[in-house]
């Protein structure tokens, strides 16, 4: 038998563990389930380091008892026979009324908690609507009219209200660093509320669905960015517009050019990238996302690429306006049936936000992410993902649209009758990057 | 299935038990307890539904299809009634049938109330009835415009009753087997066990039954 | 089972071959057949972990697809629950709880060889889909209406409602026998309090199947019919609750780790008294703890469903329910190592995994503990910390206990050792490795990681954590294969062993090792709950109540006062009627695995392929039925 005595095992061990604990607490984790940005997690915390404490202690006494026991009553030779009691009842008493009186300091805030956090929220909450699908989230601004997806901006010190549906299988909300998770399900509305404290400096944080929902569970993810309540009001003065470029817009700027001809027109700053020759220089409100300087490096997807080829050179001459001509003009619906999934509100549509298969795309140039927050949004990423989604992330309900991909989904090459070729996909590429 | 294999098994009448009681009869409850905790789930799972229908035919209630068909409430009480009034009675006969096992040969069980063979037969009868009731609700209710897919009402309400008619139907063809037995070598005092164990199971089912009358039909 | 020839066996007395092994009606020779099927499918479920955890080592690798992680992931729940643990359990109860109550075989033999044939059976039906890449893929929770028909097409789904159904008559079967064994089998004298505690355990686990298995195969025949019939059980479109599938699951699933785990407590509460010398503390205690265990487990079902919203009074209800179940828990922590405490310890392989249960187990009841609290649950739940709880709870505890009964019991199972040197190195790499692969998980949970994701970005703070576990599974891997090089050469060559190598108090150990096939040539009389204590140190069991059997019982049951027997005859000479083998439970099981397996016909649109091979495999069925119910058993 190998030498291994528990009493050099042990401190090793032990030793290990405390170590592990201490990388736990120090390094950078941006996930943290103990950061109390909000009211939801301060109670969650609360109700861990109270859990935490007890629980070491009877892990203590436990482990301590137990070793001590193997050490001093190992056989010996010789030894007296060890006195036979079969039980002790104030004993037996005594470690049942102790544990049960620990599980009194842990029940009674915890039922308060329970029941604060499940309070109604205030009145003036701001509203979200979260819909869960396989694989990504559309959130909803109802009191402004705003529909995204997988981008979440909230105003810090502003409590903020999620109800929760789901248009498939269950899901579950998550933000980490904000607190704890409520499931999506199917003909049942959930909420959960919580207040990013007045406190906190603007961020960029992590949210992922954390109900096992199908073959890309683990590539629906979300970010959710906290912001100054004027940065917010700047994100959805511009977010409510309708997109850049569409008819609606040039009408919409025809109307607000003659009404502003007193006041000098705000600039779009993106203005280089407006593909269409708008009738008038429309007075957008300036576009305002957080900004990609500050983003940091976790929160910036590292997903690998898939071998998909494509011709890069194609990307620079992008031309936006052919892009979306084959995007909205009917007589491409075979060919590029975007809109028929994607709603891209100002142009035409031909689903709604309510039966819409895809994420609304209407400013997707601001977005930083897409795909769930799978892949950064630059133009080569979004490409390849045009020619093969399903390639990118398993199950993706979007289809294969690169002519001769394999369309993993129904295992099948797409035609060159009915797929885009790279210039064409360079092109949508250039108009949905021009959508901001 | 399981317990009626078990519940055939030994032929250890004269082995020691610690209870006294013969193996079977102990397997035949615990059997009962498992029977009890399905068809408290089927039975909470029809609770659960109740109401929550999203088109009808429904149970109590008059229904309108969107194509303004009208649908009568699909339950007949009256007719329910009388198969459960048949399915009470078989009761009644598998407890004179068992006595007449018991007290074979014994005074007072001369006659027609000492005929195992005619109780055994007379319950698995009405157990048949039953059987034909339900046959007969089930295709009316077809006819009708509701199957098991229809609406949850229809998912449930087969579902629960199926799986009690499923229930009946064993229990005919176990009684039918000991009507056989009967007939072929006569079912002595020494018998009484395989009776014994097919009435539990036939009470349980009856009471079953029971239940499921009141709180499907009876309560709306 | 034996070949060498130092060891007398009844095997090579009276039977042997492949076809005693399929018509044995035998307890003990069943029991060994669970042990060696689970042990195979432990050795499958943990290949399944070593390519999960393959796959989570760095961020971002593609070892395996998502499809085929999700499937292996799937198989890993449902084959360690249903395959290995269960039936490992499985296999104490076979083997053991004839022999500690005094009787000579199971209630009902032939349905006990019925159970074992329809969990070979159903297993391979579960377990071969992955071969082909069609395994269930929805979770080994199932829920809806990710495993309905809607978005849980093909076929992979379908393995797994039918599979479960089949698992579930085998479960069901073996615990209407064990309770019918336990209640009505026991030797004169045996009272319920004198049971040996690891039959006191078991009993208690019967009534948890009993009770708990219809309702999964409730639920399972609702997805079923959605999934074949086109019912509406858990369609959203017709208004079905998918939350309707999660409380019935859970109704189940609850009282299904205390399945899982309490026959490991008893395994211990065995192994903790015979290496102290000195009787297990608080022995009515530790019985009613396990029945409040069992109890209450059927009330705390929803404490998996904190996240679904139930609101605020249910959440409550639950939570207190949940934290109420750690008292009779910690009662038997504190039990045993009160057991200990004061006594002569000597420590065998098979007492380190006893104390390792202790150990590790306490890990896993704290942070079960933890999730009790819903505030702090929902920071928790669907991520690596629970996986690290419930790994806790089921290696750091159920497994841990099962090698500590294996180690035990193989000088009774085989007459021989297992080597104490390989057990050792198996102990050491299993108590590392089980640490190294599971307490990372703890902070992997903690730092915000989701459970059941193939994949995971870099820079989130979770890579050294998964490196860990990673690696821990390997050297788990390592332990494993020492174990089984350690199981199969003590089979063959490992030193022999008395009918009492340890000294232990209970009735097992009184009959030569292995045990004849009839048991006992005389079945004792017992007085007292240590009986072979009371023979062989007496002044141990000075202390504890004595009585004799009602003599009736005793003349009934023609027992023998106490007595340890060291003759080996057959049946034959000693004139004990032995149930004849019988192919008859194999072929009702293989019937009704093939009536499954129309199912899935039915699935593929072959609607005559079909009929036929349902109503093929069901006329089999019953007419093997009809054969088995009217040969003799004996």
């Amino acid at each position: 038998m190998p030498k291994l005595h528990l009493r050099r095992v042990a401190p090793v061990a032990v030793l290990a563990l405390a170590l592990l604990a201490l990388a736990a607490c120090g390094g950078d984790y941006p996930n943290s389930t103990f950061s109390k940005n909000t009211e939801l997690n301060d109670g969650a915390v609360f109700i861990w380091d109270r859990m935490m404490l007890l629980g070491t202690i009877v892990f203590v006494v436990v482990e301590v008892l137990l070793v001590y026991t193997i050490f001093k009553f190992r056989r010996r030779e010789g030894g007296p026979a060890p006195r036979q009691i079969h039980g002790n009842a104030a004993l037996e008493i005594t470690w049942t009324a102790i544990p049960a009186l620990i599980l009194v300091f842990l029940a009674v805030p915890t039922v308060r908690t329970i029941f604060e956090n499940q309070r109604k929220a205030p009145a003036n909450a701001l509203q979200v609507e979260v819909i869960g699908h396989q694989w990504w989230w559309e959130f909803r601004y109802p009191e402004y009219g705003i529909t995204t997806a997988n981008e979440l901006y909230l105003p810090i010190g502003r409590t903020v209200n999620f109800s929760l549906r789901t248009r498939d299988v269950l899901h579950s909300f998550w933000i980490p660093q904000l607190g704890g998770k409520r499931d999506l399900i199917a003909n049942k509305v959930n909420y959960i509320w919580f207040t990013p404290k007045e406190t906190l400096s603007p961020a960029a944080l992590n949210g992922a669905c954390v109900e096992y929902c199908g073959a890309s569970h683990a590539n629906m993810r979300f970010r959710t960015f906290t912001v100054t309540a004027a940065d917010f009001d700047k994100w959805v003065a511009h977010q409510k517009t309708v997109a850049i470029g569409s008819p609606a817009a040039g009408a919409a700027a025809a109307a607000a050019d003659s009404a502003a001809k007193a006041k000098p027109a705000v600039p779009v700053k993106t203005a280089s990238i407006i593909p269409v020759a708008a009738p008038a220089e429309p007075t957008v409100p300036e576009a305002w996302v957080f900004p990609a300087d500050k983003l940091p490096a976790y929160a910036i997807p590292s997903t690998p690429m898939p071998a998909t080829a494509f011709d890069d050179a194609l990307l620079a001459a992008g031309d936006a306006k052919a892009g979306r001509e084959l995007l909205m003009n009917p007589a491409n619906l075979g060919k590029a049936p975007c809109m028929t999934c994607h709603v891209v509100k100002g142009e035409t549509n031909y689903a709604t936000d309510d039966n819409a298969k895809g994420p609304n795309l209407t400013h997707f140039g601001t977005r930083h992410t897409f795909g769930a927050g799978l892949f950064r949004n630059d133009a080569r990423t979004l490409a390849l993902w045009i020619k093969n989604a399903p390639a990118m992330k398993p199950g993706s309900v979007m289809p294969t649209f690169g002519v001769g991909e394999f369309n993993p989904m129904i295992k099948q090459q797409v035609p060159a009758a009915a797929g885009l070729d790279d210039k064409q996909i360079a092109d949508i590429v250039a108009y949905l990057r021009s959508l901001k | 299935m399981a317990t009626a294999a078990g519940a055939h098994e030994a032929h250890e009448h004269t082995h020691y038990t610690t209870t006294g009681l013969d193996n079977r009869k102990i397997a035949i409850w615990a059997f009962i307890g498992s029977e009890c905790m399905l068809f408290g789930s089927l039975i909470s799972t029809y609770l659960v539904y109740k109401g929550r229908s999203v088109v009808g035919p429904l149970p109590h209630e008059a229904w309108t299809s969107p194509a303004g068909e009208v649908f009568k409430p699909i339950l007949n009480i009256p007719v329910t009634s009388a198969s459960t009034f048949v399915l009470l009675m078989s009761s009644l006969f598998m407890v004179l049938a068992l006595a007449a096992v018991e007290n074979k040969g014994k005074a007072g069980y001369e006659g027609l109330l000492g005929s195992s063979k005619f109780w055994l037969l007379a319950t698995a009868i009405a157990g048949a009835i039953f059987l034909a009731f339900q046959a007969y609700e089930f295709t009316s209710f077809v006819h009708e415009g509701l199957t098991i897919r229809t609406n949850l009402f229809g998912t449930t309400f087969f579902t629960l009753t199926g799986f009690h008619g499923t229930h009946v139907a064993v229990g005919v063809l176990w009684l039918m087997s000991l009507f056989f037995i009967d007939l072929k070598r006569g079912l002595e005092p020494r018998d009484a066990i395989l009776v014994d164990l097919c009435a539990l199971y036939w009470h349980f089912v009856d009471v079953v039954w029971i239940v499921i009358f009141t709180l499907v039909y009876l309560i709306q | 089972m034996e070949t060498s020839s130092a060891i007398p066996t009844h095997d090579a007395s009276e039977q042997s071959g492949i076809w005693s092994w399929i018509t044995t009606v035998d307890h003990k020779r069943i029991g060994i057949l669970y042990l060696y099927t689970a042990l195979f499918y432990l050795l499958v479920g943990g290949l399944e972990a070593l390519l999960i955890r393959t796959q989570l080592a760095k961020p971002n690798l593609s070892v395996v697809s998502a499809e085929t992680y999700n499937q292996l992931f799937t198989m890993h729940g449902t084959t360690m629950v249903f395959l290995v643990v269960m039936p490992l359990s499985a296999a104490f109860f076979n083997y053991l709880i004839p022999l500690q109550i005094g009787a000579r075989d199971v209630a009902f033999p032939r349905l006990n060889a019925f159970s074992y044939w329809v969990y070979a059976l159903g297993g391979l039906f579960i377990t071969l889909p992955i071969f082909f890449g069609i395994a269930p893929n929805g979770g080994w929770f199932g829920y809806a209406p990710l495993s309905g028909p809607t978005f849980g097409g093909g076929f992979n789904m379908d393995f797994w409602v039918l599979g479960l159904q089949i698992l579930g008559i085998s479960s069901l079967a073996a615990a209407f026998n064990f309770i019918t064994t336990i209640i009505n089998l026991r030797a004169p004298g045996m009272t319920l309090m004198r049971m040996p505690m690891f039959t006191w355990m078991s009993f208690v686990v019967q009534f948890l199947v009993v009770l708990a298995f219809p309702v999964i195969t409730a639920a399972l025949f609702f997805l079923q019919f959605d999934r074949f019939f086109g019912t509406n059980f858990y369609e959203v479109q017709a208004g079905g609750d998918p939350l309707l599938w999660q409380h019935l699951f859970w109704v189940f699933g609850h009282p299904e780790v205390y399945i899982l785990i309490l026959p490991a407590f008893g395994l211990v509460s065995e192994v903790l008294p015979t290496h102290s010398r000195k009787p297990l503390f608080g022995y009515n205690v530790m019985a009613y703890s396990g029945i409040m265990i069992g109890f209450l487990g059927f009330g705390v079902w929803a404490h998996h469903m904190f996240a679904v919203g139930m609101g605020p009074v249910a959440d409550s209800i639950f939570s207190v329910a949940t934290m109420l179940i750690g008292l009779p828990t910690g009662v038997k922590i504190f039990n045993w190592i009160a057991t200990m405490y004061g006594g002569s310890l000597r420590f065998p392989v098979s007492m380190k995994f006893a104390i390792g249960l202790i150990a590790m187990f306490t890990i896993g009841g704290i942070s079960g503990v933890m999730h009790s609290s819903p505030p702090s649950d929902l920071q928790q739940t669907d991520t690596y910390f629970i996986v690290a709880h419930f790994h806790y709870v089921l290696y750091g505890g159920a497994m841990m206990g099962i090698f500590a009964g294996i180690y035990h019991y193989f000088p009774k199972i085989t007459g021989r050792f297992m080597s104490e040197r390989l057990g050792n190195w198996q102990f050491w790499l299993n108590f590392i490795g089980l640490n190294l692969t599971f307490f990372p998980m703890h902070f992997s949970g903690m730092l915000g990681m989701p459970r059941r994701i193939y994949t995971y970005d870099a820079g989130q703070g979770w890579d050294l954590f998964n490196l860990m576990s990673t690696a821990g599974t390997y050297l788990l891997l390592v332990a494993g294969l020492i174990f089984a090089y350690n199981f199969f050469k003590s089979r063959v060559s490992g030193a022999p062993a008395s009918s009492d190598p340890w000294g232990a108090p209970t009735l097992e150990w009184s009959i030569p090792s292995p045990p004849p096939d009839y048991n006992f040539a005389q079945i004792p009389e017992v007085t007292s709950r240590y009986p072979m204590w009371d023979l062989k140190a007496p002044d141990r069991t000075a202390g504890i109540e004595h009585s004799h059997a009602d003599a009736a019982d005793i003349a009934d049951a023609h027992a023998a006062p106490m007595h340890e027997e060291t003759e080996r005859r057959t049946a034959k000479e000693l004139g004990i009627p032995m149930p004849f083998n019988t192919i008859k439970p194999f072929l009702v099981a293989l019937g009704i695995v093939v009536m499954f397996s129309g199912m899935i016909v039915l699935h593929m649109g072959k609607f005559p392929l079909a009929m036929a091979t349902m109503l093929g495999g069901g006329v089999f069925m019953v007419a093997s039925l009809y054969a088995w119910l009217t040969s003799p058993l004996e």
